[in-house]
């Protein structure tokens, strides 16, 4: 048991550091390597919960195959729109981008 | 019946799709065949999903679960779809040769909230959930022109995916704690285990998936200035069936514990009351309509949320109840910022001077919808908080119902400047009139009847939502 107890201590710290990176990065890019900290995270959980506990051995490496594909598609997106951002304003700190407020 | 005949709704919307990417594929730009082709589209869809109400059964090794709760969300989302392609007549905020990319994206999107609002499984949930939101990622700032779309589409995504990220951590716990990732199996797992901190912290971390999705307290930020942000067609449909798709799975998240979770109860009535504040308190300093409307939408979560907390078949028809009556007036409020801002430009609300001289219909409509989101009889909004207090009552939360009413009070302020603004104030410079064609005033006439009709007589729609509550337990 003591092992599974490891594997989501790693997660949490993982995740914590996602979220930390997120709040505390100016640039997009590194908040976007934050976010995948933050899903990579999950997936270390899924793997350890299925092969600890759950009783079909295959749910949890699914979800991290999906995760992965979707994590894809997700950084496709978002390089794409911060592409956008560049163009226009010849950087990616998310400082400069404060025009909108109210 | 043949099995994939439960699947219709879903099967057209991803023909429309395929649709609008070969038009997409078209190298000449024809922005009226486009609208054209997506007015027809979508008012079959809206024939389709009504015609798939009755439906029942399961698909695809049972994760996807096709009921009256799921058909009644997937009428609503069809119909909040076609609403907002009746806007689009004039869609000057977005490029003309991406018009088709436009519709195709709404479409997936539509697609995406169907499957949500069907799925039991979390895996399906977690997919469905990413479609819908990538879809709008891109939507954001596909408008034309104004220097904010691609800020507020990467705050959007941001936000977006961090909260996801979250609630994809949230989903491992629920994973871990009921070994399961069917809806059914966790609703006989979950409750016996609701105590312990993993379960609990599982749900809360999943709820914040959807909690952005609906613009709740602490994922509210990204509310005004994607509302700000984005093209007045897309805004309004982030603001209405997205909304309704979003009420939907919290529903169904929440309805998985059984009713029996104090510490839960008291999250959302925390969050709850931090909503509607705090989208009350800051919607009366705006200047912007949209930025108004949405700090609007942030407290009109507070109030579906009441309805989700008390955890009761009352209690999630009468938010069911309140999420239609949500997507009819919020998509008249844009029925109106749309025609009055033609040109695609943000509206403030100093521009609505005039209006009753302008076009007396849209400032009647615009009067009564806003009248509706304030809570006044004898429209549908009342109607909806009216349901969701009494349900909220039938628990003995007194204290959340007084707190909402006083909220209700102030969110009236602005409300009413609104109306002021349409009515009483004369603008600087004479406006000319508003150009409003016939078939907009009997879309503009209809809507009010809707709201109206259904908020003196709500009973049909309150038998139909809580026919559809039923299904959940």
């Amino acid at each position: 048991m003591s092992s599974l107890y490891t594997y989501l201590f790693i997660a949490a710290l993982l995740f914590s550091l996602g979220i930390f990176g997120v709040f505390q990065r100016r640039s997009l890019i590194g908040m976007l390597i934050a976010i995948e900290l933050m899903l990579n995270a999950a997936s270390i959980n899924f793997m350890a919960f299925n092969k600890f506990l759950a009783p079909d051995p295959i749910v949890g490496q699914i979800y991290t195959l999906f995760i992965m594909g979707i994590a894809a598609a997700e950084a496709a997106i978002a390089l794409s729109i911060i592409v956008a951002l560049f163009r226009r304003l010849r950087s990616i700190n998310i400082e400069r981008a404060q025009e909108l407020r109210g | 019946m043949k099995l994939w005949m439960l699947f219709i709704p879903e099967l057209y919307c991803l023909l429309m799709g395929v649709v609008f990417f070969g038009l997409a594929m078209v190298a000449r730009p024809n922005p009226r065949r486009d609208y054209f082709v997506a007015l027809l589209l979508a008012s079959i869809g809206v024939v389709v999903a009504l015609a798939s109400v009755k439906l029942e059964g399961s698909l695809f090794f049972e994760a996807y679960r096709v009921d009256l709760f799921s058909q009644v969300f997937k009428v609503m989302l069809a119909m909040g779809f076609f609403l907002v392609v009746c806007l689009c007549t004039e869609l000057n905020g977005i490029e003309e040769r991406h018009h088709p990319e436009f519709y195709l994206f709404l479409t997936t999107c539509t697609l995406a909230m169907m499957m949500l609002v069907s799925s039991v499984e979390l895996l399906t949930i977690y997919v469905a959930l990413e479609l819908s939101s990538y879809s709008l990622y891109i939507l954001v700032p596909l408008r034309r022109g104004y220097g904010i779309d691609v800020e507020a589409g990467i705050k959007y995504l941001m936000v977006g995916a961090t909260s996801s990220a979250v609630m994809l951590f949230g989903l491992s716990f629920l994973f871990g704690v009921t070994h399961t990732t069917y809806v059914v199996d966790i609703i006989h797992v979950l409750p016996n285990v609701i105590g312990t901190p993993a379960a609990i912290l599982g749900l809360l971390l999943t709820l914040c998936g959807f909690f952005f999705k609906l613009a709740v307290f602490p994922f509210h930020f990204w509310a005004p200035d994607v509302y700000q942000g984005a093209a007045n067609q897309v805004t309004a449909y982030i603001a209405s069936a997205s909304k309704v798709a979003a009420v939907a799975i919290i529903i169904r998240m929440v309805s998985l514990v059984g009713g029996n979770s104090q510490y839960l109860v008291d999250v959302l009535v925390t969050l709850s009351i931090a909503s509607m504040t705090l989208g009350n308190l800051v919607a009366i300093v705006q200047k912007d309509m949209k930025r108004l409307l949405a700090y609007s939408s942030i407290s009109h979560a507070g109030y579906v949320l009441i309805g989700i907390l008390s955890m009761s078949p009352t209690g999630y028809a009468s938010a069911i109840f309140y999420a239609l009556a949500y997507l009819v007036m919020n998509l008249c409020c844009f029925l109106v910022v749309v025609k009055v801002a033609q040109d695609g430009s943000d509206l403030k609300i100093a521009q609505l001077a005039g209006l009753h001289r302008r076009s007396p219909i849209l400032a009647m409509a615009l009067m009564l919808a806003v009248f509706g989101l304030a809570g006044i009889p004898p429209t549908i909004g009342f109607t909806g908080k009216f349901l969701v207090f009494t349900a909220a009552m039938e628990k003995g939360y007194i204290t959340l119902v007084i707190i909402a009413m006083i909220n209700a009070t102030i969110s009236l302020y602005y409300y009413i400047m609104v109306v002021k603004a349409a009515y009483l104030l004369e603008p600087d410079v004479a406006q000319p009139q508003l150009a409003v064609s016939v078939p907009t005033k009997v879309l503009t006439a209809s809507l009010v009847a809707v709201m109206v009709v259904f908020g003196v007589f709500p009973t049909y729609l309150l038998e139909v939502a809580r026919a559809a509550a039923r299904m959940l337990l």
